[in-house]
């Protein structure tokens, strides 16, 4: 890893031994050391960011940077726990740095209130890590082609009420030299019409369907589904439900009505969930340590059970 | 019509507004659960913990900051929770959840309990209040990277006492004392040493060679000879290691030599012992100083603490541990007494330098302080993703609990056991070794224990 070669070998101080000691018992003084040395961007300071944001602040990396062009609404507030309430009209990324930052005056974070469409590709190739939450489909295709070309690692995610995924794309070059990773794109364009395909459909979690679903809703809407709109938001749900079912060649059968009125607002259990194992994920592959998992996360906050499993081509 | 608030129906929203919880520990798993249930909507939560904030624990405990180091957990939880949720009702007592003041009665206020502890005596105490009381109880715990959530509930599930736990694991005096073979045994020989010469005297903690070690006899005569004698004996050897210690005013080279010298030539008589074992190599202070000079420890890159030092650096970490806690004892004044902790720095030289200077006795590679005060501190890593995650699952089992599900409630761990499921409803057998508090069965029957507890 050139990268890696090239900067210099971060020296874990007496101070950050003595606060990082229980983690550095776990993964080991050098996964800790690379963790010192990386530089992580955050895109999405909802609720699922800010436990991301917390998980990686903690862990002790170099520096977090947080993007997010959302202004704080009374939803924020009761969606994360670093934006004061007081905070309601500033931006989203603005109004969490100060207590992201108390979180470990170890970490130098800081925080953009621009649109990450509107953001060059140097600004996103400038990190070792980046983290996309709450992000149209258009852009996290786009910024995970960008990004992993110059092995940079990248992580999605997002938390539609009680459902959650996180998704990651490694590289060719990771470290875990048995593992292949794909594009996003390609993880979303599986095409379900092959005899393959079709065969491994019953083994296959439906949250991968719901998550097409509700990506297409956000596409389409500008927004998730939202509270103050039950009504025409779960109408426009089931619509999407079977227009995507229909393109992806796949029943209609396998995503009931059920689903509609789980996957309002973000949980906050599920957000720590989905950001507890997201955020380890990124550890993980700054640190380069432990097997990752590949390449998608699904978790299930009604059942209480999440999966891994891997989409892409066969 | 279905009505929302946020993501939960409003009658769930609405029971959650209303309900009292309690939260046992403010610690790792305490800390996210607060969160947790703040965000959610819980609006009266009450929060206990006897313990005062570290700075170890700021890797994961996040409602906690560096100035906040020697506070009360509960406390400071409360008023950081506060700071993003100033409508919910939160009560934090800096207290033992053992002490009788919290009885029956005291839980019977609660519709939930949920335990984020980290050792079994007060979990046991826990399982049996709410057991008495009648009220669900959701036990959880962390190591590492794994953890578990399991719901309690009297007459419906099994009871945290139901199935017998691991015990802490024990090892027999006569390798302690005698003929130690791994690392732990001198650590633990240590850790006695240090309660013998400046703590509570144990009698089951002895550290001198023990003369009864039925292996060290030739035949059952000369075992029985020994029995015997090691008891007879008794007017003169049983002077305690302490008071031995104190006709010398905790003279550290003459403790050095008594305990690496004297005492290793003595178990070098019990020549049975060492037919099958290498034999110790008893120290000698002087000629351990006369070698120093050549044998300069050199300092590597990395923590200070993960540094192996060499035989001499022991010898003169055990001086100076010994005379920092024979003064720290003249401080305390007559009859006082030292208990030893991992974080007090010259009780955790101390166990260092004499674990060491033992494992180099009986030809065992040295360890650093680093090692050592995992194995003698019994400290269990962790990290704050693992916790985040646990409470995520605490929660999402609270509001089945609350939604009256109490049924579709599940043990659920998180782990790769049952890889590609990462959270998973446990469908094991097995003792989950990793993490001694909890021991489950994937069964549910009726546990009739405890009906008739007061």
């Amino acid at each position: 890893m050139i990268d890696m070669i090239e900067k210099e070998e971060p020296i874990i101080s007496e101070e950050e031994a003595a606060q990082y000691d229980r983690q550095i018992r776990l993964w080991g003084l050098d996964a800790q050391k690379r963790l010192r040395g990386s530089r992580v961007l955050l895109v999405g300071l909802g609720g699922l960011g800010a436990e991301v944001a917390k998980n990686l602040i903690l862990a002790g990396v170099k520096g977090l940077t947080l993007l997010d062009h959302e202004q704080v609404t009374e939803e924020s507030c009761r969606a994360q726990f670093l934006v004061p309430v007081t905070a309601r009209g500033q931006n989203r990324a603005q109004a969490s740095l100060e207590r992201a930052q108390y979180l470990n005056p170890m970490v130098e974070v800081r925080a953009y209130p621009d649109r990450p469409e509107d953001k060059p590709d140097d600004f996103f190739l400038q990190f070792d890590a980046v983290c996309l939450t709450g992000c149209s489909r258009d852009l996290m295709v786009r910024v995970d082609q960008l990004c992993s070309q110059r092995n940079i690692k990248v992580f999605c995610g997002d938390v539609y009420g009680y459902y959650g995924y996180m998704f990651s794309d490694l590289g060719k070059e990771h470290h875990y030299a048995l593992r292949i990773f794909c594009s996003l794109k390609e993880a979303l364009e599986v095409d379900w019409t092959s005899e393959k395909a079709k065969a491994s459909l019953k083994r296959t979690p439906v949250d991968y369907f719901l998550l097409h679903v509700l990506l297409k809703f956000r596409t389409d809407k500008g927004r998730d589904p939202d509270p103050q709109s039950f009504a025409e938001d779960s109408q426009l749900l089931r619509q999407i439900r079977d227009d995507v079912l229909e393109s992806l060649a796949v029943s209609g059968d396998l995503l009931s009505d059920d689903f509609v009125s789980y996957c309002f607002s973000e949980m906050s259990p599920v957000c720590a969930v989905v950001g507890g194992v997201l955020g380890q994920e990124v550890v993980k592959a700054l640190s380069q340590r432990d097997a990752p998992h590949r390449n998608f996360f699904f978790f299930d906050g009604r059942k209480g059970n999440g999966v891994v499993d891997y989409f892409g081509p066969n | 019509m279905v009505q929302l608030v946020g993501s939960l129906r409003k009658e769930l929203a609405d029971s959650l507004s209303s309900c009292r919880v309690l939260v046992v520990g403010a610690g790792g798993i305490g800390c996210e659960l607060l969160k947790n249930l703040v965000l959610t909507g819980f609006k009266n939560i009450e929060v206990i913990d006897l313990d005062t904030i570290d700075v170890s624990n700021l890797n994961r405990q996040f409602l906690f900051q560096k100035k906040h180091v020697g506070k009360s957990k509960a406390q400071v939880a409360k008023e950081s929770a506060l700071q993003f949720c100033p409508t919910a009702n939160i009560t934090a007592y800096h207290d033992s959840i053992m002490n009788p003041d919290y009885n029956v009665e005291f839980f019977r206020n609660f519709m939930l309990v949920m335990n984020a502890l980290d050792n079994r005596a007060a979990r046991n105490h826990v399982n049996r209040m709410c057991l008495a009381a009648d009220i669900p109880l959701i036990e959880s715990g962390t190591a590492g990277y794994l953890g578990q959530v399991t719901v309690i509930k009297k007459g419906l599930t099994e009871c945290y006492e139901c199935q017998p736990k691991p015990s802490q694991k024990t090892f027999p005096g006569c390798t302690i004392r005698n003929t130690p073979s791994e690392p732990i045994h001198c650590i633990v020989w240590a850790k006695y040493l240090f309660n013998q010469l400046f703590g509570e005297e144990d009698a089951d903690q002895e550290v001198s060679p023990d003369t009864a070690d039925p292996e060290a006899a030739w035949n059952p005569e000369e075992a029985a000879a020994r029995a015997t004698a090691s008891e007879k004996d008794g007017d003169i050897k049983r002077v305690s290691t302490k008071e031995w210690a104190r006709s010398t005013g905790y003279d550290s080279i003459k403790l050095f030599n008594k305990l690496f010298k004297d005492d290793i030539m003595y178990l070098l008589t019990m020549d049975k012992l060492w037919k099958k074992r290498k034999a110790p190599l008893p120290l000698d202070w002087q000629q351990l100083e006369n070698h120093a000079l050549f044998n300069e420890d050199s300092p590597g890159s990395g923590l200070k603490d993960q540094q192996v030092l060499g035989i001499w650096g022991y010898c003169k970490l055990f001086q100076h541990s010994v005379e920092t806690l024979r003064s720290q004892l003249e401080q305390k004044g007559d009859g006082a007494e030292l208990v030893w902790d991992k974080d007090d720095p010259p009780a955790m030289d101390f166990v260092t330098a004499a674990a060491n200077l033992r494992m180099h006795i009986f030809s065992m590679n040295m360890k650093s302080r680093f090692d050592i005060k995992s194995m003698a501190g019994n400290i269990i890593p962790a990290i704050a993703t693992t916790n985040a995650v646990i409470a995520g699952l605490i929660v999402l089992e609270g509001l089945k609990i609350l939604s009256g599900e109490l049924e579709s409630c599940r043990s659920v761990s998180s782990s790769t056991a049952n890889y590609p499921e990462v959270i998973s409803l446990v469908t094991y057998e097995e003792p989950y070794d990793e993490l001694e508090e909890c021991q489950r069965s994937p069964d549910y029957f009726f546990c009739t224990v405890f009906d008739t507890f007061p």
